[in-house]
């Protein structure tokens, strides 16, 4: 059970240190700060690691143990391992590398531990394993410094270095995180079984990954497509191309690159290629629902931003639809005679609470629109904060996704807390903005196509 | 083992499954060819049949249109361009196959992927293969509607459909196809396939050219 991994009640850390500078240190220390349950460090050499008793083996400790952090020395792995089966422990986090990713004897030896976990009937992330967080559990068994912000984001990384960045990043970010999880080799937990888990987690209602390789292909696009939560991957190597010395046209052009590309599409996987795009979708997925159709408002104070957002629209398929007569007879009253009371809708530089309320009312009432992007551009002559305001009051009652995009500055910080708080999607370019909501408009699709034939709802 | 097979054996693996392929037969003398090519009617595709050359037309081994005064002396200029280019290649005969009727030039490919299985290639074939990679993937097996969905999403959609006047393309055949290599994939335990080109004119496909590599 990967519960015991991730909701443990007690944790050894194998290999405790008192030097934070050390895996065994760090993790120990981190996990000291947050987990309110027992924590016990196993280390022959101390009577105490970091102020707590600590024990010569796992086998010492004298409580249940329900999780261990291994991070030992390569070769003495296997023998630890061996002991906390002995143990009745039920989850490992192995650390130590060392395994596959060195070569052939490293994968001998990933097999013979892959061989004591399953002895045991234990459940393993890693080896080579950066470690895993869960927030709602206060459990940092990881080298992040810190834990992040409570929210629905999961996030499963293949790389440990960059996982573990981009999760100390959210926290500045504003996102909120659920669970961590650099997955290391995959040799006993692999996505399948993470999708699968997370796919059952409550806390979790968006998926993101950073993928290298898949292991069990098949299985994988299956998980994918019967979960309902939306996956947002990014998977490197799309430079690549494939192998150069080929017998057939379709194995120069089949790269395993574009066989990823319709494995994710056929899965309902929304591939993305920058770290930004997975974040941003997975902002706008964690608070906002999804659009019943692609038809999108757009409302601005200044043209250019709602041209540039016009165009990205139209690279995403998203349609700039036609307002009902009655929409544009509303907005026609707050607005001033010479601005553009027409999607996309453009304030010609006046802002104000009513303004932006009004219009926003107005265009969210309309039958013909399933979502709203509202721009703020900052200028000397305007505020930040009165539109950021009525945002979020009309918000709070609405049904539509709304995806903010506030431009400029410092000026605009103030506002920008003011969306946050709020739980209003905020991207700092129209472009952003967009994408974020052609990621809602798709996984809608897939919902309805892919996912809905898996579940058999078609 | 990989074994690959001749031209003349992957259409009769396609054929097998359903797919249309050109009526061929292989010829063991210049008097043979002359024989199959009276039967099939002229004029008649020319092509060595040998498992050591994948790639035929690189070393000369294909001649289109040869009409009927023209089998006998074919079949030993291409038996001895082979002879010069490809030393010691064992040849099997040459191959005398009907020639397609004009159509749409369309690729469809298989490749077995080692992390999501086979992956279902189409796309435009001939040049636009070549220079634009117009082609589109699925992991299969598929059905009939993700067949279509596959051709309608390739950029050159509106030239099978026939743009500005154009012979458009029977797009059910090319459908029927796509299933068709779809259901191949695992039973015959294909590494790598093409059908390369498909005719596909306004009623129907036929296979022209394939090979395949299968375990």
């Amino acid at each position: 059970m990967l519960s015991s991994i991730f909701e443990p009640k007690s944790i050894a850390v194998i290999g405790a240190s008192n030097n934070d500078t050390k895996w065994g240190g760090r993790i120990l220390k981190n996990i000291l700060s947050d987990f309110k349950g027992q924590v016990f460090p196993v280390n022959p050499k101390e009577k105490e690691v970091q102020g707590v008793t600590s024990y010569p083996s796992v086998l010492d400790i004298p409580y249940e143990v329900t999780m261990a952090v291994i991070a030992v020395p390569v070769q003495l792995v296997l023998n630890v391992v061996e002991e906390c089966g002995k143990k009745g422990v039920k989850g490992l986090i192995v650390v130590t590398a060392g395994f596959s990713e060195t070569g052939n004897a490293g994968l001998e030896l990933e097999q013979k531990l892959l061989s004591i976990v399953k002895k045991y009937g234990m459940r393993m992330i890693g080896p080579n394993t950066l470690g895993i967080v869960n927030e709602p559990a206060h459990l940092n068994a990881s080298v992040i410094g810190r834990l992040p912000s409570p929210g629905p984001i999961s996030f499963i990384t293949q790389s440990g270095t960059l996982g573990l960045a981009i999760a100390d990043w959210t926290i500045d970010m504003g996102l909120g995180l659920c669970k961590v999880i650099s997955t290391g080799n995959k040799a006993d937990t692999d996505d399948v079984d993470l999708i699968e888990y997370l796919d059952k987690d409550p806390m979790t209602g968006v998926i993101a990954m950073y993928a290298e390789g898949i292991k069990r292909g098949r299985m994988f696009m299956e998980a994918a497509r019967r979960t309902k939560k939306p996956i947002i991957a990014i998977k490197t190597g799309r430079s690549k191309r494939g192998a150069k010395a080929v017998f057939s046209h379709t194995g120069s052009i089949a790269g395993s690159d574009e066989v990823y590309s319709a494995a994710f599409r056929q899965a309902g996987i929304l591939r993305v290629d920058t770290i930004d795009e997975v974040f941003d979708a997975a902002l706008a997925f964690s608070c906002q629902p999804l659009p019943k159709g692609n038809n999108v408002a757009i409302l601005s104070n200044g043209g250019g931003a709602s041209i540039v957002a016009t165009d990205e629209c139209e690279r995403h398929g998203i349609n700039i639809v036609d307002l009902a007569e009655e929409t544009k007879e509303q907005i026609k009253k707050v607005i001033p005679g010479f601005a553009s009371a027409s999607n996309p809708i453009d304030t010609a530089g006046t802002v104000s609470f009513t303004i932006y309320s009004e219009v926003i009312k107005a265009l969210l009432k309309d039958r013909n629109v399933d979502a709203l992007i509202v721009i703020y551009v900052h200028t000397l002559m305007s505020n930040a904060i009165p539109p950021a305001e009525a945002m979020v009051e009309i918000k709070r009652k609405c049904p539509k996704p709304v995806i903010a995009c506030w431009m400029g500055g410092k000026g605009t910080e103030e506002g920008v807390d003011i969306l946050k708080s709020g739980c209003l999607p905020n991207y700092s370019v129209p472009e952003r903005a967009v994408k974020a909501l052609a990621a809602l408009i798709r996984h809608r699709e897939f919902l309805e196509t892919v996912k809905a034939r898996a579940t058999g709802e078609s | 083992m990989t074994k690959i097979l001749t031209e003349h054996e992957a259409k009769k693996l396609l054929a097998k499954y359903g797919v249309p392929v050109t009526e061929e037969r292989i010829a063991g003398s210049a008097d043979e060819a002359y024989d199959i090519a009276m039967e099939l009617g002229m004029p008649v595709a020319m092509k060595i049949s040998s498992p050591e050359i994948p790639h035929k037309s690189d070393v000369g081994g294909v001649v289109l249109n040869v009409k009927e005064d023209e089998v006998k002396t074919t079949y030993a200029e291409i038996i001895a361009r082979i002879k010069k280019a490809v030393p010691g290649a064992s040849i099997e005969g040459i191959l005398v196959q009907q020639m397609a009727p004009p159509g749409h030039e369309i690729i469809v490919g298989l490749k077995k992927d080692a992390q999501f299985g086979h992956a279902l290639m189409f796309g435009l074939g001939g040049i636009f293969v070549e220079v634009y990679k117009d082609v589109t993937f699925r992991v299969v097996p598929i059905d009939n509607s993700d067949a279509l969905s596959m051709i309608a999403e390739i950029k050159g959609y509106p030239i099978l459909k026939g743009i500005r006047g154009r012979m458009p393309a029977d797009i059910d055949a090319i459908a029927r196809v796509l299933v068709s290599v779809s259901d191949m994939a695992e039973k015959e335990n294909i590494i790598e396939l093409d059908i390369n080109p498909l005719i596909v004119s306004e009623s129907g496909a036929v296979a022209v050219d394939a090979r395949a590599m299968v375990e």
